[in-house]
């Protein structure tokens, strides 16, 4: 059987997204050519997803790390190369990523009320809704009983 | 959020379509972070654009750093300008290449190895040569380091900055006590042409705080010596710190710009807010612990200390390739200043740089042309190094490059960020690093 969790957090970016999860215990950044914009499969300095694709996923990390340019590197990945995540999940959405979520037009989610590293594993099915920003988002998780 | 009336003037596209737009996006980020009112800036530093038409273009995945399509919407309208020049500066960080040197070989755009090579290519120095010229058209200040903050105006106490450079970022907070995030690069080009931010992050007395002690050893703060002891040291500050603002005690007193550069370039790699508490500075904020923790210091806080051992691990640790050879060795992340660049001369002066090893040198445009008047370009170019300006190795896809590459530098922040991409890398000291240009084997005597 399914099992189905509802979590409730606060909208950082606006819209509605699904996609297998894929979960980071590690901070990640969206710089410069650290996701590649041909398949979408990230290469960072000893991260424990490399090789992993992004494309299509709902990203759960625990913040941002490393360079600023993360804003555009995921701007550019969701509206130019479209390789991107089709929405974020953090414990904390960093500025930097706030900026690349809504210039990237994807849902970005924090404060949830539970730790989402712990209770997202990868592959999971992740919906968000986040209507307006600053307000509340559901984050609806659903896990195969098989896995 | 509140707007003054300039400010609401601008969004009613009272100075016209550019700035509207801007602010209007700026607008949604402050609402999206809860910022209660705009601040005008003194300093933006952002990143200059490929400008292409066809975005379909098969390099641009590849070269555009992805801020390029932003600057479209400016290009495309007639009378875009930055914001008042008399009050905010707007300055640029390193890119591609330097312009006027692009068919030359032995750069990091245009250079070979072994059976391969690399050169960036036509169509993306073209499109970047018109971005370049259309944001000197807009008014930005074409500095291109990522020292502008040292080489054109430096902010001043309590300014409100944008810089999307970090390590220009965590100078100004920690040594300047300007006011900087690590702004996002979405951010810094709207930024540039309002001259206004969403006050949020480290612009907001309360997100300045300390929140850990991190203290250095008696003999820490006696040996740093040199530009990749810095690097280091912050790299030691910065994982000590676990991603918290630390209130750093025992600094040496005196720290000359590079000391204090170098330190500064730990931040991207290793911290998300740019700022460290230096105790016992002159900066009202990080005067005493107490200032920098708001006014009284936790009975509970965390308290870390720094010991030599934990500067040399990082050495060692920043040290990944598997072999001792060397194809590249490169100094200038961030931006060399003047003073690294008469040291490389120094040591490489009358020494030849083996034939198999690039030694690439890069710094800021001034620092360039004071060395070339100086012959310090001349010591090094003699010796077969390239010194160059505006631009940096780590603007190139270096992930592109051969994996069987080694890399010696003395950037942790270039291990950090680069690291990820297949070569291998050495960090060490610079003498280590011109006998390694010189020899083709790295060998670390920093610590011996």
């Amino acid at each position: 059987m399914e099992q189905v969790k509802v979590m409730k957090g606060i909208a950082r970016s606006k819209g509605q997204a699904s996609g297998e999860a894929l979960v980071s215990e590690m901070r990640f950044g969206w710089g410069y050519n650290v996701v590649t914009n041909d398949g979408g499969i990230i290469g960072a300095y000893e991260h424990p997803l490399n090789g992993q694709c992004v494309k299509g996923r709902i990203m759960v990390y625990p913040t941002v790390s490393g360079t600023t340019l993360g804003s555009v590197g995921l701007f550019y990945k969701c509206m130019v190369s479209k390789v991107g995540p089709t929405g974020i999940v953090c414990r904390n959405v960093h500025d930097i990523d706030i900026a690349g979520a809504i210039a990237g037009e994807i849902p970005a989610v924090d404060s949830l009320d539970g730790d989402p590293i712990q209770e997202i594993r990868t592959g999971d099915w992740v919906e968000i809704r986040a209507d307006e920003v600053g307000k509340e988002a559901t984050v609806t998780i659903t896990r195969k009983a098989s896995s | 959020m509140k707007l003054d009336r300039n400010q609401q003037d601008m969004l009613d596209g009272k100075h016209g379509e550019a700035r509207r737009f801007a602010l209007e996006k700026l607008v949604d980020f402050g609402n999206a972070v809860g910022a209660e009112e705009m601040v005008p800036l003194s300093f933006v530093l952002n990143v200059c654009p490929i400008e292409m038409k066809d975005r379909s273009h098969p390099d641009l995945a590849t070269y555009d750093m992805g801020h390029s399509p932003l600057y479209d919407k400016f290009i495309e309208i007639k009378d875009a300008r930055v914001a008042d020049e008399s009050k905010t500066i707007c300055l640029n960080d390193p890119y591609l290449v330097q312009i006027d040197k692009y068919e030359e070989e032995g750069y990091p755009w245009n250079f070979s190895w072994g059976d391969g090579g690399y050169k960036l290519p036509k169509d993306m120095y073209d499109g970047y040569v018109r971005g370049h010229d259309a944001l000197k058209k807009h008014g930005w200040i074409m500095s291109q380091s990522c020292n502008s903050h040292l080489t054109t105006r430096t902010p001043r106490y309590g300014e409100y900055c944008a810089s999307s450079e970090s390590s220009v970022a965590a100078y100004l907070n920690t040594f300047v006590g300007a006011r900087s995030n690590r702004e996002s690069t979405v951010n810094t080009v709207y930024a540039g042409y309002t001259g206004y931010l969403p006050k949020y992050g480290m612009l907001l007395d309360e997100n300045r705080r300390a929140k850990v002690i991190v203290e250095l050893t008696d003999e820490v703060k006696e040996k740093m010596t040199d530009p990749a002891d810095w690097a280091a040291l912050g790299a030691v500050i910065a994982e000590k710190g676990n991603n918290r603002i630390p209130a750093v005690v025992n600094m040496p007193p005196l720290l000359s710009p590079t000391a204090g550069k170098c330190l500064s370039g730990c931040v991207s790699a290793g911290m998300n807010d740019p700022m460290m508490h230096i105790i016992g500075s002159a900066l009202p904020e990080s005067r005493t612990l107490e200032a920098a923790f708001g006014g009284t210091v936790p009975k509970d806080v965390e308290r870390q200390i720094v010991t030599l051992d934990d500067v040399r691990e990082y050495y060692r640790k920043l040290d990944s390739a598997k072999s001792d050879k060397v194809d590249i060795v490169v100094f200038g992340c961030p931006h060399l200043t003047y003073h690294e660049v008469r040291q490389i001369a120094r040591l490489v002066e009358g020494r030849k740089v083996s034939p198999n090893v690039h030694m690439w040198v890069q710094t800021d445009t001034p620092s360039y042309h004071m060395a070339r008047d100086n012959g310090e370009a001349k010591m090094i170019e003699d010796a077969g190094g390239k010194i160059y300006h505006s631009t940096c190795m780590g603007m190139n896809p270096v992930r592109n490059w051969s994996h069987d590459l080694n890399i010696a530098t003395n950037s942790f922040k270039y291990v950090k960020l680069g690291g990820g991409f297949g070569q291998g890398w050495h960090f060490g000291a610079v003498p280590d690093l011109i006998d390694a240009a010189v020899t083709g084997r790295f060998v670390s005597t920093r610590w011996e």
